[in-house]
């Protein structure tokens, strides 16, 4: 922990999304550096405001002396969590992957209770926020796909995530699609969530369950001869950062190493010139809404120099606003109210734009900017598909 | 076909680097600005000072000592330099006042005044003598601007408090965007009576859109208004730094936030890509010359050690100003103090002297022989040998 390198130049401050709109959070630098220094073992954490973090980092990545003020506050948040009993909606969310799996199995009912005003008016008790809809389980859940396999000299195994899995296993389809044609195999790996859900809503330990087994999974495909894929971006940041961080998984450095974006993992094989894709016409103007977990992930914006790559398309890169979610942050009641202003903020630069559609990596963002702005939202995933003329009824009729 | 292959790579976000970028980026190349986090251009009051030896800056730089970089920049590129600053920034919509030939005054919050050349139009209407009299709003529980500070130094001044209901720079800055806010602001501000010449405010009117913040408080309440920078964060810094990166994207360049560079790959005279750190493993991003725009101590670009200073990307050879005890005066506030002079040296065309790279171009900052406090002439030598070094850059490449 880096917190003494603070020259307390404030810039961390500068970025923070939840300091511009809710003033009961101090900001990172205080949240960060500064309280640590008063930080004891010795003593319980009163420090309840460290849980309005909303942990995208920004201050991390603006900092310009290396510290992180966001693992800072994450580390804060864990100690808080273990020693003070936190809401229903804490505990839920941190268990969002059980949740899910009940919800998707259960799939119509479910999505049918979360519509009505009586369902509205449980989650608002548990203290969920309902200003946008929760997200729509899907029964037919990616992890049932079938496996192929064929001799390629490049595999992947695609860890997939809980959004793409529960509510969008379509995106996680056409992902399948865009890597066959690429001449890339791709499996499905035995996967569980990867813990960020439940890093964010103070329960160290399960994450750490989480982590442990994926990290199991994944590892025996790498010595297979896979690379490990995702296309989650706050799924990537949390295998890539957070494994070898703070939830300090002893092989995690191995599951670093081997794991890409989607989206740069198909740049290397243009670069290598192992592919050259011919992309068709896509004549539209999109808003590129920079996941703040992109950022953090610090491998630039692959997917925005592939689109660059399609002609007709026109995608404007936006990444001074975040979305205000934050995953399960904004679904807290307790957040509501700040979810929504950073939320507006983003959708009101993205408006200016002038642009049709929206583009973001991650589905919570999706979700809120869609929600708010009644755009549609696309993952460069489908864009990319749709410039290469692959679409999944396609497959169906093959 | 690559896709990570640029004409130019800048290190370094501040004003020189994005300056350089975007006369680049502007005239058809493929630029790429790396940086590890948020230069101290955000820190500054948002002025461009260029020389504050003389009334006149363009004087003032005939008078500096031989070996000041500003002496490589013709008159013209001086001139050049800052019209495109101005014509950007009015493009940006921040627009900025002010000529070459004439330097002005701005009045800090300690009440002294503060020598510039161009400043932001938020500033424009600052008192440039003692006479006008100046009514002072400052807001409830702004930390760090006091008005008797300045009262106690000027006549026919006096104060009054507005509560924002937040009290932090972000929060209130945040809230002036709002239109009811800045409604019923102005109805209080209105119901005030001020009888002074000028109304004067800490430099927290808005964010994206101050300066028509400011005009329309000026021309609702009838009397010239000017913001008074304050210390960070400061809104007008932060204000320049994303005009100047929206500007630099605008103009066709992409950006890699949080990418410190950890090493280079080299070939004979010439670097061939710099590697930077992201999670799991390097990354290289191959370019045709490099513009190398770090700053200073603070920036990060020089690093100073017991006896040694070092520039850690390239590991070029720095300047340095004699023994450690020659460093620094001992009076704290003094513009003596040697270590003012460490830097890159470099020939006309802002190569680092005595060293074999063709295709590396210093700017900004981390020049040697700058001795910004004692000049006044930070932002105007960044810009200036910004585009000498672009220049220089285009002339290699053709």
């Amino acid at each position: 922990m880096n917190f003494e390198h603070c020259i307390r130049c404030t810039i961390c401050v500068e970025n923070c999304p939840v300091l511009r709109v809710n003033p009961d959070f101090p900001g990172p630098k205080q949240a960060g550096p500064d309280a640590q220094r008063f930080r004891s073992d010795r003593e319980k954490a009163e420090d309840k405001w460290v849980l309005l973090c909303s942990q995208c980092k920004r201050c991390e990545m603006a900092c310009p002396c290396g510290v992180e003020p966001a693992q800072i506050i994450l580390r804060a948040q864990q100690r808080y969590g273990l020693e003070h009993p936190l809401s229903p909606a804490h505990l839920l969310f941190a268990n969002n992957y059980y949740l899910s799996t009940l919800g998707s199995l259960t799939a119509p009912l479910a999505n049918r209770i979360a519509a009505t005003k009586v369902g509205k008016k449980i989650f608002s008790a548990m203290g969920i926020a309902t200003y946008i809809p929760f997200p729509k389980f899907r029964f037919r859940t990616l992890r049932q796909e079938k496996k192929t396999r064929s001799r390629r000299s490049r595999k992947v195994a695609f860890f997939y995530g809980c959004f793409i899995n529960f509510y969008r296993p379509d995106i996680g389809r056409k992902i399948i699609q865009l890597l066959k044609s690429f001449k890339v195999d791709v499996v499905l790996p035995p996967q569980w969530c990867c813990g960020l859900p439940a890093l964010g809503n103070g329960n160290l330990a399960l994450a750490r369950s989480f982590a442990l087994k994926n990290t199991a999974s994944l590892s025996n495909y790498i010595d297979a001869g896979y690379d490990i894929l995702y296309s989650c971006t706050s799924c990537g940041l949390c295998l890539l950062h957070d494994y070898q961080g703070i939830l300090e998984i002893p092989q995690a450095k191995k599951i670093t190493e081997n794991t890409y974006d989607l989206h740069e993992y198909i740049l290397r094989l243009v670069d290598d010139n192992y592919i050259k894709p011919q992309f068709q016409e896509v004549p539209r103007k999109l808003a590129y809404h920079i996941p703040c977990h992109l950022r953090a992930l610090g491998i630039g914006y692959p997917a925005a120099k592939l689109m660059s790559l399609i002609p007709g398309l026109t995608c404007e890169i936006l990444d001074d606003t975040c979305c205000g979610l934050s995953g399960s942050y904004g679904f807290k009641k307790s957040n509501e109210s700040t979810a929504i202003q950073i939320g507006n903020r983003a959708v009101a630069v993205i408006k200016k734009t002038g642009a049709g559609a929206i583009v973001a990596d991650c589905g919570s963002c999706r979700m809120q900017l869609g929600g708010l702005s009644g755009l549609a939202t696309l993952d460069p995933a489908e864009v990319i598909s749709e410039a290469l003329g692959i679409t999944l009824e396609k497959k169906r009729k093959s | 076909m690559s896709v990570t292959e640029y004409d130019v790579i800048i290190i370094g976000a501040g004003v020189a680097g994005l300056t350089a970028g975007a006369f680049l980026a502007g005239r058809g190349f493929k630029v790429a600005l790396v940086t590890s986090g948020e230069p101290t251009a955000c820190l500054s009051t948002g002025c461009i000072d260029v020389c504050s030896r003389d009334h006149n800056p363009l004087l003032g730089i005939k008078e500096l000592p031989p070996a000041h970089p500003f002496h490589l920049v013709p008159e013209q590129t001086i001139r050049e330099s800052l019209n495109n600053f101005q014509a950007a920034m009015m493009d940006m919509g921040i627009p900025y006042a002010g000529a070459l030939t004439e330097n002005r005054f701005v009045l800090s919050a300690l009440g002294t005044f503060k020598t510039s050349c161009l400043v932001p139009s938020t500033m424009k209407a600052a008192p440039q003598d003692t006479k006008d009299s100046i009514h002072i709003i400052s807001f409830r529980g702004l930390k760090d601007f006091y008005p008797s500070y300045i009262i106690s130094r000027r006549k026919n001044t006096k104060f009054s408090v507005y509560d924002a209901g937040v009290s932090s720079t972000m929060g209130i800055a945040s809230h002036f965007e709002e239109k009811e806010f800045l409604e019923s602001f102005i109805v209080w501000l209105k119901g005030q009576n001020i009888d002074e010449d000028k109304i004067a405010f800490p430099a927290v009117l808005g964010l994206e859109s101050a300066a028509e913040i400011v005009k329309t408080i000026a021309t609702r309440v009838g009397k010239p208004v000017f913001e008074i920078p304050t210390i960070p964060p400061s809104m007008p810094g932060r204000r320049l730094f994303n005009a100047l990166k929206d500007y630099f994207r605008k103009k066709g360049g992409t950006i890699y936030w949080a990418w410190p560079v950890v090493g280079i790959e080299k070939a004979g005279r010439l670097i061939e890509a710099v590697v930077t750190q992201s999670e799991g493993r390097p990354n290289s991003l191959n370019a045709r010359a490099f513009i190398l725009a770090t700053g200073s101590f603070v920036g990060g670009g020089l690093v100073a050690g017991r006896e040694t200073i070092t520039e850690n990307i390239f590991n070029l050879p720095v300047h340095v100003p004699g023994p450690r005890e020659t460093w620094f005066d001992n009076d704290y506030f003094s513009f003596n103090h040697g270590i003012g002079k460490a830097g890159i040296m470099v020939d006309s065309s802002l190569r680092p002297a005595g060293t074999p790279w063709e295709n590396i171009f210093v700017c900004g900052g981390i020049l040697a022989d700058t001795e910004i406090l004692k000049n006044g002439c930070g932002h105007g030598l960044a810009m200036a040998t910004a585009h000498v070094a672009a220049k220089s850059c285009m002339e290699y490449i053709r």
